[in-house]
This record gives structure tokens, C-alpha cells and sequence, in this order.
């Protein structure tokens, strides 16, 4: 990861790190839920959150595995996720840890879980931290990602990438499902599963968290309205008087694990 | 503060991939492959290779 684009990615979320711990999408969220599922948290898993925001995943898998690490590359986002989780009281197995995901400081096999969710979009080079998730995954340890999906029509798509990129300058690519399994597998893990769901952001808030101010929120705000027709279908754009109100994502869940030794 | 010995066991040089150390005050984290030291603020180890600096030949103590 260059370090222009990861000081750029440090002024993004250290400034609106208020914005992501007390986000209730991210604090619950069906995606969140289903992680737990698949992932089956067990006592002795030792577990890695890669890009872990405001903490909110490693808070829901801590009473459940025996030890979470949570790594991001944001330092102020960093001490908030762990004021956050201090204030919630009676958790002392999550430690913070400053990282790149595409250069983790963890020795091979390290973890038997790991998870990352609603970040890989902000990695400029997936497959180099697809292969870091696997070497620092101990054999037949569960991996599970979460992140937005690319619509497959190619309008939508380049519609979706641009309005992103408005939004946020850290925001890089996000994939289809069929890159995703495609990466996953060409990385060394089995992939078991896969899930889509759906997200609403509200459009002020949403627009508001990433920093935009009032100008860029107006510019924004008319890309949504000027967007085509399919588009507006496919995000169920909803607007009033000419303000957007809501919109709905796709956020794909990947579950796979490395191959346990033969 | 201090890093407890299960937690620097699942620390590794971003770099190298090898074990780190702490330093005598726990203030920075020491990989002694690479000659390079990585910072500890507020209590969370800084693990990047950006903010890693190279160790001086009179710093190189450590407690093991």
C-alpha cells in the first residue's frame, strides 16, 4: 500500500471515526449475525478482525472465542474502537493493533478465525491480502468477509464506482461475487458459502459520515437524481422534493476456510 | 503498560514475518532481523513499516 494513499485513508477514517463506532449498521446488521453463524465462534478460537472500524465485530465475537485481535490502519479509529469497547465493560480479551492487511505483523497460522467486513473495497491490492489472511490462518481455520458488492450489469456498475468514489476518495473497488469466489479460491481457501444482503443508508447520514461537506453532499445528491432509470431501480433511490432520502446496497458474505492439513 | 508474553507471541515483523521484542520500557517493539523498531502509542503497537524506524546501533537492548 503506498503511503500517500494510506496517510489518505487515515485522514478519511480518523475523521470520521465518531460517525463509524456509533453507527447502528454497523453495530448489528444482518451480515453480522450470519458471520456468527457460519463461523460457529468456539472457546479456544483465537481470532483475527482485520480492518476492524469501530470495533463492532470484534465486540460481538468476544465473549464467544477466546481471544480477538483487531487490526486497522487508522490509529484514531484505533483508540476510539477500543474506548468503545472499554466502555461496554467486562470485555478484556480484544487487544488493538495498527496494521496493513496487506503486510499483517503476525507470525503463520497465528489464528484459527478470522474476519473482515466492510473494508476490502478500501484495499488497493486484494489478492496480497487475501494471501496475508491465509498464512497468518492456522490449517482448517474459518475466514469470513463481508463487503459491498459490484452490480454485474456493467451501467450499474460504473454508476456505483463513480458515486463511491465521490463519496469517499478511499473508497478503490468493489468486486462481483464471481471475482470474489474467484480471488478466494485462487488465494488457497475452500470457499464454503456465500450469502447477499441487503443494506439502507439513510442518504443524509450516510453522505455525512464520510466528511463530505455541504457542496459535495449537493453534488451527490444530484448524481443519485440524475441517475438512469435501472439504476434508480436497483438501488431503490428514494427521493423527496429532490432530495435523496434513502438508497439500498448489496453487501456480499463470503465464508471459506484454509484446507486442513492432509 | 506492559505487552504480555502471549500477546508478542502473535506479534511478527511486518516485514520479515519474524518474532518482535519489546524494549526495556515497552515503549517500542524491536525486530532484530530487520534493525528496525516499531513504535507502542497508547498502549496499541504501531505495526507499519511507514512508521518503523531504523535502530540505532545503542538501542538495541532488550528484555526477553
Amino acid at each position: 500500500m503506498s503511503r500517500e494513499f494510506k496517510n489518505k485513508v487515515r485522514e478519511q477514517f480518523g475523521r470520521a471515526a465518531d460517525g463509524y463506532i456509533h453507527d447502528k449498521g454497523f453495530a448489528t446488521g444482518d451480515d453480522l449475525e450470519i458471520m456468527v453463524r457460519l463461523l460457529k465462534p468456539m472457546p479456544d478460537d483465537n481470532m483475527l478482525d482485520v480492518a476492524c472500524g469501530g470495533g463492532h465485530t470484534a465486540l460481538r465475537f468476544s465473549p464467544l472465542v477466546r481471544s480477538v485481535v483487531a487490526s486497522d490502519l487508522t490509529m484514531v479509529m484505533l483508540k476510539k474502537a477500543q474506548e468503545h469497547v472499554s466502555e461496554e465493560g467486562g470485555v478484556d480479551n480484544v487487544t488493538f493493533r495498527e496494521a496493513d492487511a496487506e503486510d499483517l505483523p503476525f507470525p503463520a497460522g497465528a489464528f484459527t478465525l478470522l474476519t473482515c467486513r466492510v473494508a476490502p473495497h478500501h484495499f488497493p491490492d486484494v489478492p496480497r491480502a487475501l494471501s496475508e489472511f491465509h498464512r497468518v490462518l492456522r490449517r482448517g481455520g474459518r475466514m469470513s468477509i463481508v463487503d459491498t458488492l459490484l452490480p454485474e450489469d456493467p451501467e450499474i456498475a460504473e454508476w456505483y464506482q463513480t458515486m463511491e468514489q465521490m463519496r469517499d476518495p478511499t473508497h478503490i473497488q468493489a468486486y462481483t461475487e464471481a471475482t470474489w469466489s474467484e480471488m478466494v479460491q485462487e488465494a488457497g481457501f475452500i470457499l464454503h458459502e456465500t450469502a447477499i444482503t441487503s443494506k439502507t443508508h439513510d442518504f443524509p447520514t450516510w453522505a455525512k459520515r464520510a466528511g463530505l461537506n455541504r457542496d459535495s453532499v449537493a453534488q451527490l445528491n444530484k448524481f443519485f437524481v440524475d441517475a438512469p432509470d435501472k439504476v434508480q431501480d436497483f438501488f431503490q433511490i428514494e427521493t423527496f422534493a429532490g432530495e435523496v432520502e434513502a438508497y439500498t446496497d448489496r453487501k456480499l458474505l463470503i465464508y471459506a476456510s484454509r484446507p486442513p492439513k492432509k | 503498560m506492559t505487552l504480555s508474553r502471549e500477546l508478542l507471541d502473535i506479534l511478527a515483523c511486518p516485514l520479515c514475518k519474524n518474532p518482535v521484542v519489546a524494549d526495556e520500557s515497552h515503549s517500542c517493539l524491536i525486530c532484530h532481523a530487520c534493525q528496525l523498531s516499531y513504535p507502542v502509542r497508547d498502549g496499541i503497537p504501531v505495526m507499519l513499516l511507514d512508521e518503523a524506524s531504523a535502530l540505532a546501533a545503542d538501542a538495541t537492548t532488550e528484555k526477553s
